[in-house]
């Protein structure tokens, strides 16, 4: 698979699933298994565990990835004793999850075993950088879209993307809805000079005057804009958001007059959580969002089988999202049978 | 009592300790667990040891870098050595704990060598290295490697060859995993039983690290601050130079002096009289700082130092939380001090501290408060410090007065930002028994309403020409 190629010039990648078995899983394993013959060192992770424990609750799939020899992984202590296969222990973390403390090992023998790991975007970032030191080159974050999580799979290099039936069932609705993805995806970066000015805040609505300095609007948070808007313009029209961007907020920006110079930052394209229709809508009005963190999306994988035994249309489903996005894109299914 | 305690009490003893360099988890465990010293030989060897380290940090620097690093990387296995002892099966990351625990011990013990002299004692933990170690890679990371068990090695290479051949099914592989894998439980129940006898040696290593880590720290803070070995001694307690490490590093920031003082508590009462802002307080806080700091096992922060020891320090400041209890300030402070006379009268061994004692009453009986606490402590030769802004104190007992603003100032102007550079915080013995009147005067420089002050003024002079009529 040509994508294979373009992993190797990242530092870390995230797989991540629009929706539960989308095929992640199968992603990470079809990679895995590809870069066996590779001489780089790869270690993988996840981000936090919620992921694993649904999978756990609907038992619809085993959430465990198979490792080969040499492999080094990250997973918490309750999954390291859970391990199917042989592995020495490199390091164990001094900060704690709530799966125990993070356990840094590589594989002696290969075999399966489930993945957890930090649960906030400072602590991955650190893991990735602490794992390269230990002379790791390709770390591959096992990720998830959550409104829940801190952690955001944006903070890697690169990112593959799985997408399939579980999420529509209906093939122009399920291109709808990944191009959504793709298009926040590709949101601009901001100038890497201003990105310091953002870092540390971590709640509230911040506006960027004219010199160049970030100023608290004195707005708590997106959600008690309806209650302060008369603040919301008074040092300009570019902002950063640091937590969730909802419909309402956009709705609400959509509707100023001065929509089409409105700026809105935000941490990556993970924050927002408002509808397509609200985002296309702002965004057709003039309106713009740039992140802080921006990701390579090298490769989308689709699932065309849905968790209910639905079966979708493989070429016709490949072909329609090809057309759409400028981005490689492969069937889990058929490259696993590819595989073996 | 604990360390722990006495930090929440004395904030610049909570300074101090977080000021500390300490690398590792039990050195800060060691230093909050640190019993109050009472006995002048204990004290004397942890002193000697901190000598020792200061010496080693003069003449090698590098070296003791170089065990800091390596105290930083270890971790309190305090945990996994309990379950050792207590006869558990450790697990994989319990063992890579114990083995990298074990590295560094060692790479401590022979980094000592090259000191001098040797500072803390280690167990030699090589023979445990050897069997956590046994292909000698000489790094700390671990799993149950097949040169514990032949059987071992040949079920892991069964294991290996039907995964390669990818022939078998995903049952049979499973069954060659969990045959390698009980084989394995087999062989980390063996090697739990052959490392036991180390849980002893690793116990006293981890008390003996925590020890050096927190030695190395307060020796740096020694160098760092110029602080100085206490001498103990029976007789006075005297201090020369002494200074609030605190607020000297507040006074520098603001690129001001700090003045040090020199001082000695008898064994008996003593009231200092000054001005305000003469730093009467701060007095106060640093001698109970020294107090225990030197009976942690600390230097102290003075050029020279004698200290005898008490059983007890009681401090009261006034600034307690007494709306908390529904004790007006008065009572609360009452209760406290209630509390230091009983002792005083049980003749133990204290120091007793009192910042401006019956501050929030009238004066008359403001006065005659201090005049009894205070002959309660002379008559029982209770070691203590009364600070006051009362006149009239009986005139057998001792008396300390801050000098204040004696100095000459020339043209200069006051204000409420320079009167530390005019105000000499030094002490004179006093026999008078009467305190400086220079409360409006240092009211009028801090710049407060003007009515004020010639209010006050025009109020003194009424009552000084009634008494002259009188």
């Amino acid at each position: 698979m040509p994508f294979l190629k373009d992993i190797e010039k990242y530092k870390s990648l995230s797989i991540v699933g629009l929706e539960k078995n989308t095929g992640k899983t199968e992603c990470l394993n079809y990679v895995l298994s590809r870069l066996r013959d590779s001489r780089k060192q790869i270690a993988l992770t996840s981000i936090g565990i919620d992921g694993e424990n649904r999978d756990q609750v609907t038992q619809t799939h085993k959430p465990e990835i198979e490792l080969n020899e040499g492999m080094m992984f990250v997973t918490s202590e309750m999954h390291y004793a859970k391990r199917r296969l042989f592995s020495e222990v490199i390091d164990v973390s001094r900060q704690t999850t709530s799966l125990g403390r993070l356990v840094t090992a590589k594989t002696i023998h290969s075999g399966k075993v489930m993945l957890s790991g930090p649960a906030n975007n400072a602590e991955i970032v650190r893991l990735i950088a602490d794992l390269k030191a230990k002379g790791v080159d390709l770390t591959i974050v096992d990720g998830a879209l959550s409104r829940k999580s801190l952690g955001s799979p944006a903070v890697t290099e690169a990112m593959i993307l799985a997408t399939g039936a579980a999420l529509s069932a209906n093939i122009p609705q399920l291109v709808f809805k990944t191009q959504y993805v793709y298009d926040l995806i590709q949101l601009t970066e901001i100038d890497s000079e201003l990105k310091p000015k953002f870092r540390g805040i971590e709640n509230g609505i911040w506006a960027l005057d004219e010199s160049g300095e970030v100023k608290d609007t004195g707005i708590s948070s997106v959600l008690m804009i309806k209650k302060e808007k008369d603040k919301l313009f008074q040092f300009g029209t570019d902002f950063f958001v640091s937590g969730a961007v909802t419909d309402q907020f956009l709705d609400f920006l959509k509707n100023q007059k001065q929509v089409n110079k409105i700026r809105l930052i935000i941490r990556d394209f993970t924050r927002v959580f408002a509808n397509p229709e609200t985002y296309y809508a702002f965004v057709k009005k003039g309106g713009e969002i740039q992140v802080l963190d921006k990701t390579n999306l090298v490769a989308i994988t689709i699932n065309p089988v849905s968790p209910d035994g639905y079966r979708l249309n493989s070429d016709e489903l490949k072909l329609a999202l090809e057309t759409k996005l400028q981005v490689p894109v492969f069937d889990v299914k058929r490259i696993e049978n590819a595989v073996s | 009592m604990q360390f722990r305690k006495a930090i929440s009490e004395i904030k610049g003893l909570q300074y101090l300790a977080e000021e500390l360099d300490l690398q590792s988890p039990m050195g800060k465990r060691c230093l909050l667990d640190s019993e109050m010293l009472y006995n002048e030989t204990e004290l004397n060897i942890e002193y000697d040891l901190i000598d020792k380290v200061i010496q080693s940090i003069e003449s090698d620097p590098k070296l003791i870098a170089d065990i800091q690093s390596k105290l930083s990387h270890l971790r309190d296995i305090k945990g996994t050595v309990g379950n050792l002892d207590a006869n558990l099966i450790l697990d994989d990351i319990e063992l890579f704990e114990i083995k990298s625990f074990a590295f560094h011990c060692h790479g401590i013990l022979n980094l000592q060598k090259d000191l001098k002299q040797e500072v803390i004692s280690l167990p030699n933990l090589s023979g445990l290295v050897d069997i956590l170690d046994p292909q000698k890679s000489g790094i700390p990371s671990f799993y149950i490697y097949d040169d514990y068990s032949e059987e071992l090695a040949e079920a892991r290479k069964n294991l290996r060859i039907a995964k390669s051949e990818n022939g078998d099914s995903e049952a049979k592989l499973e069954e060659l995993f969990d045959k390698a894998q009980e084989i394995e439980s087999r062989v980390r129940e063996e090697l739990c039983d052959k490392i036991r006898v180390f849980a002893g040696d690793l116990r006293t290593a981890l008390n003996q690290l925590a020890h050096f880590d927190l030695l190395i720290a307060k020796a740096k803070q020694v160098i760092q601050l110029s602080f100085n070995r206490p001498e103990l001694v029976k007789e006075s307690t005297i201090y020369n130079g002494m200074f609030h490490p605190m607020i000297k590093d507040e006074l520098q920031k603001q690129k001001k002096q700090y003045q040090e003082i020199d001082i000695e508590l008898q064994k008996s009462v003593c009231l200092i009289t000054g001005a305000n802002m003469a730093g009467k307080t701060v007095v106060l806080k640093t001698l109970a700082l020294c107090q225990y700091l030197c009976q942690f096992g600390f230097f102290v922060p003075a050029s020279k130092a004698k200290v005898s020891l008490v059983n007890r320090i009681m401090l009261s400041v006034g600034d307690d939380q007494s709306e908390l209890n529904g004790l007006s300030s008065f009572a609360s402070e009452m209760m406290n001090v209630n509390q230091m006379v009983e002792v005083a009268q049980s003749h133990e061994n204290v120091l007793v501290l009192v910042d401006e004692l019956a501050r929030t009453t009238n004066p008359v009986e403001g006065l005659a408060i201090v005049n009894a606490v205070a002959d309660i402590f002379y008559q029982n030769n209770t070691r203590s410090v009364i600070t006051t802004h009362y006149s009239g104190l009986n005139s057998y007992f001792r008396k300390l007065r801050v000098k204040g603003l004696d100095k000459d100032f020339g043209d200069q102007r006051i204000t409420k930002n320079n009167i530390n550079s005019y105000m000499d915080y030094s002490l004179v013995e006093d026999n008078t028994g009467e305190v400086p009147h220079e409360a409006l005067r240092i009211a009028s420089l801090l710049g407060i309403n003007k009515e004020i002050v010639e209010k006050a003024q025009n109020q003194l002079n009424m009552n000084a020409s009634k008494e002259e009529i009188l």
